[in-house]
């Protein structure tokens, strides 16, 4: 047994948690979500290169909170994500254990402040290999860029995958199931794609902590990840802040300040 | 099914000049759902109204739109007959084809098409308007008068012989304001002190006034009828209540050479100090800047004579908190001072002084005792030169107002002058002489003519020293721009009046808006000048706007006026366009998941959690509520609701996706 498997099997052995939420061995070399409820199944738990969903998508499902107190397996953005979902009210503190293994064992976080240290001591920028693409993307200019998303978005079927892989699409009535009035067409037409993908862009501008989810759970492969950190380095260049780094309300476009320059404003 | 009303106005010819009303009126006709439409030349009226009227009635329409002026006109005229009418008033609606048509194109047939679509959107708006019942608040009988000038002083007064308690701001250790350190006030020549301090005495007498002085507005909360102000007392490290005014901390003090601010700088103060006799209250603070106690640790020699015990090193400022229903802005204004003008030597001629630091020369009460001297050597000034619109009107200085006040305290000053040094040779150099007020003129006029005083029309170029002297190079319009030269002895700038330093961070907290001078910003500039956009905070004297002492006073009597007012009801009564969270029936409860990120978007801290808690006392969900009381319906929230959870009645996301649609599907309109 390896120090991730000992630990989740000593937290479900003394009840300290109710459910471990880890990775297990998926199909086609890849990992997959394993909830781990009995002591005994802790050594199905693995962690290496293919374990990368970010798990918080499931503390944000009701059946999921059903079961009780979980123990989580955290990679660096699901840490962010934590942080984000607690400045958005949505996390209790102490209400779970983010397990984070490293080379010296396996860290259990469960305070804010616990959690804000370990975000603070990890590397949270965009990797040169991210920002190298974003830069090539804006050179292209802004036909050839609307052409490209056009395109792009002519293959989105509105499967609301990306939606339900997001652990920030937490909402129970999302915008586009609004229909008095109906904001958003439903058809998988070319205009109603464009609003549907630009709104939840925007939706999650100064919130994405860029773990990549939804852009791997696109069954067309729409790279939605070039949205969102654009608009992460936008939220960051503008009001130098990063969602993700504090449990405290810190909404970077949502933030009354009568101080504020509004020099945007023309 | 919706029967609609449609009530189109000519404006006399300002609506039908260049739209077609007859036009209007029958394109609204076809407009599915309109049940009745007609034109009419002057609809706010009251035939006008009564057709309204008589329409709802017979026609038992469900909904009113009147094509007319703005909403900011009309819309309580037509809210009112509909409800006269027996019809819900948040079921009229105005179409604006006047400022939004009429008067911004020319007569044409596009010019009617506008109109039309104007009608046309607000039509289907209407179709989705909900009857609306008026919020009522309630009213604390309180008001905050912050600034302690004769503008203050006078709205303080008002509001407390109107029966009403008063909390009174002021920042200095006394009231009084600029008013004090006048000498003499213009057109009359009374002397400034004598009729301000027994206003300043019934301040300190009167039982429903609570003064503050050496305090400051720390922040501020809520809304008309219900505001929170945080006071901040600063110490004045003194027992207010044993201290007696003796004044032997002063006499025995130190440290004494600090500049008065009350003489302008122009005389001297200790450490320990009342800023004048009369102050009010006549209570020292301990200026602990200068206090050698606070700046080496030794001496409080104050504490060992004061015969009370009263002195407090080491007292805190206290934060003092209170419900108010009103609030009257009347910090005044400041001038700008004589290092500000380069070209009249940058403030480095100790005899090129400005207004108020005259005024303190002139003044019996200043530091030479109301003798003629000048700062330099205490000479008595043989010439004197003033300088009117030091700054003021100069677009390259940045000031292009008019600062009011300085033509007349020039003339007044001139005079002063004369009285004082007979044989003396006072010259005033200005661009226009701006006397208009009850006996202003007779008074520049009696300044020119009888007291000898010699105006030049033309601007000064510069002041420098030469030979003992200030030469002042000008150019005498009137003559041809002829060049002059004056050798003078003593040069008074009538400095531009400008907004008081802190007025735009004081104007941020109380969410006031304010102009690029920082001056404080009415609400119309006609029609509603001492109120702000702020409801129930209102503006007296010159922190709006340069103002001589008899406007000021007028206008603190009026924003007084209309404090009492308001107080006058147990309850406000204010529109509901209002912002409400999403609530329904369980298990849903509401669609707001409670991410709060419209908590922080509000400028108005409106948004309160409020949990939903099941019968055996369970938390279910904590969402967002509207505080209805705070809200001003401006929309901040809902434009940040992810999902849609919150909407502002009467301007709901149905109403204004319905006035989009009507405009996208005019193609599609009937023939």
């Amino acid at each position: 047994m390896n120090a991730l498997q000992e630990k989740a099997r000593e937290l479900l052995a003394t009840k300290t948690v109710r459910v471990v939420i880890g990775y297990g061995p998926g199909s086609g070399g890849q990992a997959r979500a394993l909830f781990v409820r009995e002591a005994a199944q802790a050594r199905e738990l693995i962690f290496d290169e293919t374990c990368l969903q970010n798990l918080a998508v499931y503390l944000m499902k009701p059946d999921v909170r059903q079961l009780g107190k979980a123990a989580l397996v955290a990679r660096p953005a699901t840490l962010r994500t934590l942080l984000q979902l607690a400045a958005e009210n949505q996390l209790e503190e102490n209400s779970l254990l983010a397990l984070v293994p490293g080379a010296d064992g396996v860290l259990s976080l469960s305070t804010f402040s616990a959690l804000e240290a370990q975000v603070a001591s990890q590397d949270n920028e965009l990797s040169v290999a991210e920002k190298s693409e974003l830069e090539k993307f804006a050179a292209m200019g802004l036909d050839a860029r609307r052409e490209f998303w056009q395109e792009q978005f002519s293959r989105c079927l509105k499967c609301y995958a990306c939606r339900a892989a997001c652990p920030l699409c937490y909402c129970t009535r999302c915008t586009v199931e609004c229909n008095q009035p109906q904001w958003i067409p439903v058809p998988a037409h070319d205009l109603g794609n464009l609003e549907w993908n630009v709104m939840r862009a925007m939706h999650l501008a100064g919130r994405c902590t860029n773990c990549g989810d939804c852009s791997r759970a696109c069954p067309v492969g729409i790279p939605l990840y070039l949205l969102n950190q654009k608009l992460i380095l936008d939220v960051s260049a503008n009001f130098n802040s990063r969602s993700g780094m504090t449990a405290k309300a810190d909404h970077s476009l949502s933030t009354f300040k009568p101080d504020d320059p509004e020099d945007f404003i023309k | 099914m919706a029967r609609i009303g449609v009530f189109i106005c000519h404006c006399g010819e300002n609506i039908s000049a260049t739209v077609d009303v007859k036009k209007v009126a029958a394109a609204a006709a076809r407009i599915p759902g309109v049940a009745h439409s007609v034109e009419y030349k002057y609809m706010c009226s009251d035939p006008g109204q009564q057709l309204v009227k008589n329409a709802i009635r017979e026609k038992n329409l469900t909904g009113v739109v009147v094509a007319a002026c703005s909403p900011r006109m009309h819309e309580p005229t037509f809210r009112r007959a509909c409800a006269e009418a027996g019809l819900n008033p948040f079921l009229c609606e105005m179409a604006n084809i006047r400022e939004h048509c009429s008067w911004v194109h020319e007569k044409g047939d596009a010019t009617t098409e506008k109109a039309v679509d104007i009608v046309r959107t607000l039509v289907a708006k209407v179709k989705k308007n909900k009857a609306l019942q008026p919020i009522q608040v309630p009213v604390t009988k309180v008001a905050l008068v912050i600034g302690g000038g004769i503008a203050g002083i006078q709205s303080s007064l008002d509001i407390a012989n109107a029966g009403h308690r008063v909390i009174l701001v002021e920042r200095e250790p006394s009231i009084g304001g600029h008013m004090s350190q006048l000498s003499e006030t213009f057109p009359t020549l009374d002397c400034s002190q004598c009729i301000l301090t027994p206003r300043m005495v019934e301040v300190a007498q009167h039982p429903n006034i609570t003064l503050y002085s050496y305090a400051e507005l720390e922040s501020l909360d809520g809304f008309i009828g219900n505001f929170k102000a945080r006071i901040r007392k600063k110490a004045r490290s003194l027992d207010e209540t044993l201290c007696t005014g003796c004044g032997l901390c002063m006499q025995k003090c130190p440290t004494r050479r600090i500049p008065s601010e009350f003489d302008a700088g122009l005389g001297l103060r200790p450490a320990i100090y009342v800023p004048f006799p009369q102050a009010v209250p006549n209570k020292p603070v301990i200026d602990r800047e200068h206090c050698t106690y606070y700046r080496t640790g030794k001496c409080r020699l104050c504490e060992k004579i004061c015969p009370t015990q009263a002195i407090r090193f080491d007292q805190p400022d206290e934060i003092v908190e209170v419900d108010v229903g009103a609030i009257v802005l009347a910090t005044g204004f400041d001038i700008k001072h004589s290092d500000f003008f380069p070209e009249y030597g940058y403030g480095r001629y100790p005899d090129v002084i400005d207004g108020l630091q005259f005024e303190r020369l002139a003044s019996a009460s200043g530091p030479t005792l109301g003798e003629m001297r000048r700062p330099s050597d205490g000479k008595v000034p043989e010439t004197v030169v003033f300088i009117a619109c030091a700054g003021s009107r100069d677009p390259a200085k940045g000031i292009e107002y008019c600062s009011k006040i300085c033509c007349m305290y020039t003339a007044k000053h001139a005079m002063l002058y004369r009285h004082k040094v007979h044989g003396g040779k006072p010259y005033v150099f200005y661009m226009d002489v701006r006397a208009g007020g009850k006996m202003y003129e007779e008074f520049v006029r009696r300044a020119m003519e009888e007291e000898g005083v010699q105006y030049v029309r033309g601007r000064v170029s510069r002041v420098f020293e030469r030979n003992g002297k200030l030469v002042v190079k000008g150019a005498d319009t009137l003559l041809g721009a002829r060049p002059i030269e004056i050798e003078a002895d003593l040069v008074v700038l009538a400095t531009a009046a400008v907004a008081q330093p802190g007025a735009e961070e004081l104007a941020q907290k109380l969410h006031v808006s304010y102009d690029t001078h920082q001056f404080f910003a009415e609400a119309h500039p006609k029609l509603r000048p001492v109120e702000t956009n702020t409801a129930g905070i209102f503006l007296a004297g010159a922190c709006q706007a340069p103002k001589d002492i008899p406007e000021s006073v007028a206008q603190a009597s009026g924003a007084a006026a209309k404090v009492a007012a308001l107080f006058s009801q147990a309850e406000l009564v204010r529109d509901p366009l209002i912002a409400v969270v999403d609530r329904q029936a369980p298990p849903v409860y509401s669609s707001c998941v409670g991410c709060f990120l419209c908590q922080s978007a509000c400028p108005y801290q409106a948004i309160e959690k409020e949990e939903i808690r099941g019968r055996d006392g369970q938390l279910i969900k904590t969402v967002a509520k509207v505080n209805p009381g705070l809200c001003q319906g401006c929309g901040t929230c809902v434009a940040f609701c992810r999902t849609k959870s919150i909407d502002i009645q009467g301007f709901s996301h149905e109403q204004v996706h319905a006035e989009v649609l009507a405009l996208l599907n005019r193609g599609e309109r009937d023939a």
